[in-house]
């Protein structure tokens, strides 16, 4: 009997063949005419007997809901969205204000919390509809580029999980890769910085590193450092040269986050990274002890001034992607922090970024 | 004294099975949700407003069982006839019976919500409704040991799930707990309050008390049935907390299965669609055992078979929950059923226990007189 109460449930549910559906998996939005919303939606259809199709439509109405009644009229096959995995937005639409696009995605059973976000530099609807030469679905290509780096560790992550936690807390704001196109490529671009849910700022796709050293934890990434002028350990150089650039994996990081003074905030910021030089240029003598010493120095002076840098620029738009409100609150008793009241803070708070950097290893080639 | 239950050996269960009745009938709906409510009150502190709720329900249960242990074999209707009379007990029974009934019925309504708001928007409340009442006849006419049964084998299947509470921790930060005991004793008592309607279910054992074997035995499993589901209580709502933002987790309807959401494996995309059904394992249990706790408190109220009776309540609660239709009316029947049971559950057994003993000694004091 509960066998057959099964079959029966089954038998009774919408069915959903993949061969009368078309798989949305990406969404743009753009701001429309007249406060419409603009969606640009890659839909791929499967077909049994060809190649699957992809197809990218662009609708506007008033609702995202709508837009999907409109694709949905220009379709031979029904609009699904469970299998989406990315969402874009168009620069224009980041300044204006994002809290809905975010609330509607989370409160839709059938979108994932996993799903990736980023802004579009320019419009999306440009973007997406570009004919790429080596590009056959855009949507899919999209994704990989994106979730490729968030695993390699280049760019910061931003799933509809991470954008949703840091918008509702209240000492911390949220941060979504840039993406553009640069010719038959997409590639990314940068990091946008919000606050609230309004994007203010960007940094450059290069500063991503610091971002992720300080936000999180770093564990294997690349990282690529030109030592100039008078970061220049000149010591070490078998030749003198006015810059050396360095390129190391760092195979282990380790953030502390300390709160010192809690009038005007202080934090003290201790980086510890654990690394693996790959490449150095000139070269120096890296089987001496004394020169490697220098070289650490050198680039533990030069990573705590860009992460100053990185952190002011975040100050001055006062977006705090890094979470030192959270710090904040999580030690501040009777707090009652607020979003508003953090912003104001953030702008005067203070950091002592302290920067410890061991080199355990180089190549197999002395 | 009123004459106890006879009961052949047949239905009789063994102690150690009890620790799945309790476990299995505390464990159902409320779990998919409660985050946000005891939030609300308790903020970051509410992972002790659940253990105090968890404590509270080891003192009750330490009530409930020494006032069935006065009885002796008797169940909570038998002993609330002795004590307050025959009319005055019978309208507590109906009282409880009616708690039960809407114990099932509120357990029910929420599930289809679940199912209809996650997975198939457009299926009718009636069918799910009918299709769920039919398994929950089908385990209820296969008597007590079935239903025991059917507890057992729903804790045992679902133990997998927990250990999916690993995948959202990688992207916990233990900062959001604190700063500890932030929020004032009277908040964090009443976020313990709002686990009322998520605890229950350890009442079962007012009703299960004579069918158990080993009376002497039963105070280990109950307790560790208790203690289980408290911990398993603590674990969700802490890395609820430590997962979620403070605003995201007030927003989110059902934390736990959204915490769930974002797992996948290479062979299912989306695990919360499989948690959502196989939900309906766990709170089979929480069913068949209300019904049962409605069964035997109505066949002393007035004569029913229990083919009548059965098919009779399934009716009542298809109509209820056709009548219930939106998330507004849901939210409502749980609010005020929550704050009925926690003095249905907590509060009335602690009362019952002093006029027990009380009654019990005036009574033996007449004994003497007469002889």
């Amino acid at each position: 009997m509960i066998l057959l109460s099964f079959v029966f449930l089954y038998g009774c549910a919408q069915t959903n063949i993949l061969d009368k559906v078309g798989l949305t998996t990406l969404v743009g939005y753009d701001v429309g005419t007249e406060d419409k919303i603009k969606t640009t939606a890659v839909i791929r259809e499967v077909n049994p007997e060809f190649q699957s199709n992809v197809e990218v439509l662009s609708t506007e109405n008033d609702t995202s809901k709508g837009n999907r009644m409109e694709a949905n009229r220009k379709l031979s096959k029904k609009i699904m969205v469970g299998q989406m995995r990315v969402i874009l937005f168009g620069e224009e639409l980041a300044k204006k204000d994002l809290r809905y696009y975010i609330d509607t995605n989370l409160e839709n059973a059938s979108v994932s919390n996993g799903i990736f976000m980023a802004i579009v530099e320019g419009e999306t609807e440009t973007l997406l509809k570009y004919e790429y030469q080596n590009i056959e679905d855009i949507g899919q290509h999209i994704f990989r580029l994106i979730e490729q780096n968030v695993k390699q560790e280049y760019m910061i992550s931003s799933t509809l999980h991470q954008i949703a936690h840091d918008y509702y807390s209240s000492g911390k704001e949220f941060a979504m890769p840039i993406i553009k196109r640069d010719d038959e490529l997409v590639e990314l671009s940068g990091i946008a910085l919000f606050k609230g849910s309004k994007m203010v700022s960007t940094l450059p796709a290069k500063d991503s590193f610091y971002v992720k050293i300080v936000r999180d934890t770093f564990k294997v990434g690349l990282y690529e450092t030109v030592l100039e002028n008078e970061d220049v350990p000149s010591e070490i150089l078998q030749k003198p040269a006015n810059k050396i650039t360095v390129a190391f994996d760092a195979i282990q990081s380790k953030r502390e986050m300390m709160l010192v003074d809690a009038d005007t905030p202080t934090f003290d910021l201790n980086i510890k990274i654990k690394s693996r030089v790959l490449e150095v240029y000139p070269d120096i003598n890296q089987g001496d002890p004394k020169s490697v010493a220098a070289l650490e120095k050198a680039i533990e002076k030069k990573l705590s001034k860009e992460i100053r840098r990185v952190i002011a620029h975040s100050q001055e738009v006062e977006s705090d992607i890094f979470g030192f409100g959270e710090k904040y609150r999580s030690e501040v008793r009777h707090s009652k922090l607020t979003k508003d009241k953090w912003q104001k803070i953030y702008k005067d708070m203070k950091v002592n970024v302290h920067v410890d950097f061991t080199i355990l290893r180089d190549g197999v080639f002395e | 004294m009123a004459k106890p239950i006879q009961l052949s050996p047949k239905d009789m269960i063994n102690a150690y099975l009890l620790f799945f009745v309790v476990h299995g009938a505390q464990i159902g709906v409320g779990i998919q949700g409660f985050q946000r409510i005891i939030y609300q009150d308790a903020r970051q502190d509410a992972w002790i407003s659940v253990l105090l709720a968890g404590i509270a329900t080891h003192l009750v249960t330490f009530c409930m069982i020494k006032t069935l242990e006065i009885y002796g074999s008797d169940d909570l209707y038998g002993i609330q006839i002795d004590i307050f009379g025959k009319w005055i007990g019978n309208f507590l029974n109906a009282i409880y019976v009616i708690y039960c009934s809407v114990a099932f019925f509120s357990v029910l309504r929420n599930y289809i919500e679940v199912i209809q708001a996650w997975i198939f928007p457009s299926i009718e409340t009636w069918f799910l409704s009918a299709t769920l009442l039919i398994i929950i006849i089908y385990a209820f006419t296969g008597g007590l040991r079935v239903i025991v049964g059917v507890s057992f084998f729903s804790i045992i299947l679902s133990l997998w799930i927990f250990p999916m509470l690993v995948f959202p921790m990688e992207y916990a930060t233990v900062d959001s707990l604190l700063p500890i005991l932030e929020n004032d004793i009277r908040s964090i008592l009443k976020g313990a309050q709002s686990m009322t309607f998520t605890i229950i279910g350890f009442e079962i054992l007012n009703v299960i008390y004579p069918f158990v074997k080993d009376k002497k035995k039963i105070r280990k499993p109950v307790h560790l049935g208790l203690l289980v589901t408290t911990i398993i209580y603590l674990a969700v709502m802490l890395v609820s907390i430590a997962y979620y933002s403070e605003g995201k987790l007030l927003k989110t309807i059902w934390a736990t299965l959204t915490l769930f959401s974002f797992i996948s494996f290479p062979f299912m995309e989306r695990f919360e669609f499989v948690a959502v059904c196989f939900w309906m394992l766990i709170i089979l249990p929480n069913l068949c055992l209300y019904l049962w706790a409605a069964y035997r408190g109505a066949i002393r109220l007035f004569p029913i078979s229990e083919k009548t009776f059965v098919w009779l309540f399934s009716f009542i609660v298809l109509i209820g929950t056709l009548l219930v239709q939106t998330r507004t009316q849901i939210n409502t029947i749980n609010t005020v059923f929550g704050q009925i049971a926690f003095y249905v559950i907590f509060v009335y057994p602690i009362l019952l226990w002093p006029i027990a003993r009380l009654k019990k000694n005036f009574a033996s004091k007449k004994v003497k007189k007469n002889e």
